[in-house]
């Protein structure tokens, strides 16, 4: 019987860490939600330029893009301003890799020309499934060992 | 501060979807596979071994 468990439990709401995490993992078979997943196609100007430099951006764990993983959800870049809005998802809520991928994500917009600043948001809305993944995706997950 | 609930991704037989499908071995195609653990390197994936081609293997869920 151990005595030295926490009593509290990291992410419990109140206590004053990120609570917005959880473990939960059970994706939805079937179909991808209309124009799901997004690819950037007919994308112009700045973001066309800003989808191509996400393509660059890998999954810190997989081999694979995160536009092919199907985790952008919508790129817009206000020409005026040079302010560049990224919407994006996670494999799940409780993804470690959180912070990193924002991160390669917003510095990658930001190389895009025309693009000053950009901003990234996080949706669950629709939620990630594996039918998200492009056929590229889904042929370098296999190369790497992942079915798909 | 206790969950009220139990954490329904550690409840057994629960994590994954596909329910118990085996998965499709991504290096030769066989389903002649079994799920050797719920939770691989991420969370989000499970950990799986193939028995034709005997090759450990990884599936989203």
């Amino acid at each position: 019987m151990p005595t030295s468990m926490p009593t509290d439990t990291p992410g419990a709401p109140g206590d004053g860490t990120d609570s917005e995490a959880c473990a939960y993992t059970a994706y939805e078979d079937g179909e991808a939600p209309e124009e799901y997943p997004k690819t950037g196609a007919g994308a112009t100007g700045a973001e066309a330029d800003v989808w191509a430099a996400l393509y660059e951006v890998e999954d810190p764990e997989m081999p694979v893009s995160v536009v092919d993983l199907g985790l952008i959800y919508d790129v817009s870049v206000d020409e005026d301003s040079g302010l560049c809005e990224v919407e994006m998802t996670l494999t799940y809520t409780g993804c470690p890799a959180r912070d990193m991928i924002l991160n390669d994500v917003r510095c990658a917009a930001e190389t895009a020309p025309g693009v000053d600043r950009a901003d990234v948001r996080l949706r669950y809305t629709p939620g990630w499934t594996v039918a998200m993944v492009t056929d590229a995706g889904r042929e370098a997950l296999r190369e790497f060992g992942l079915s798909v | 501060m206790r969950r009220s609930a139990p954490d329904p991704s550690v409840a057994a037989g629960a994590a994954g979807s596909g329910g118990d499908d085996p998965a499709e071995c991504p290096y030769c195609g066989s389903t002649d596979t079994e799920r050797e653990h719920p939770k691989g390197p991420g969370l989000c994936r499970s950990m799986h071994f193939c028995d034709d081609c005997g090759e450990p293997f990884e599936r989203f869920g």
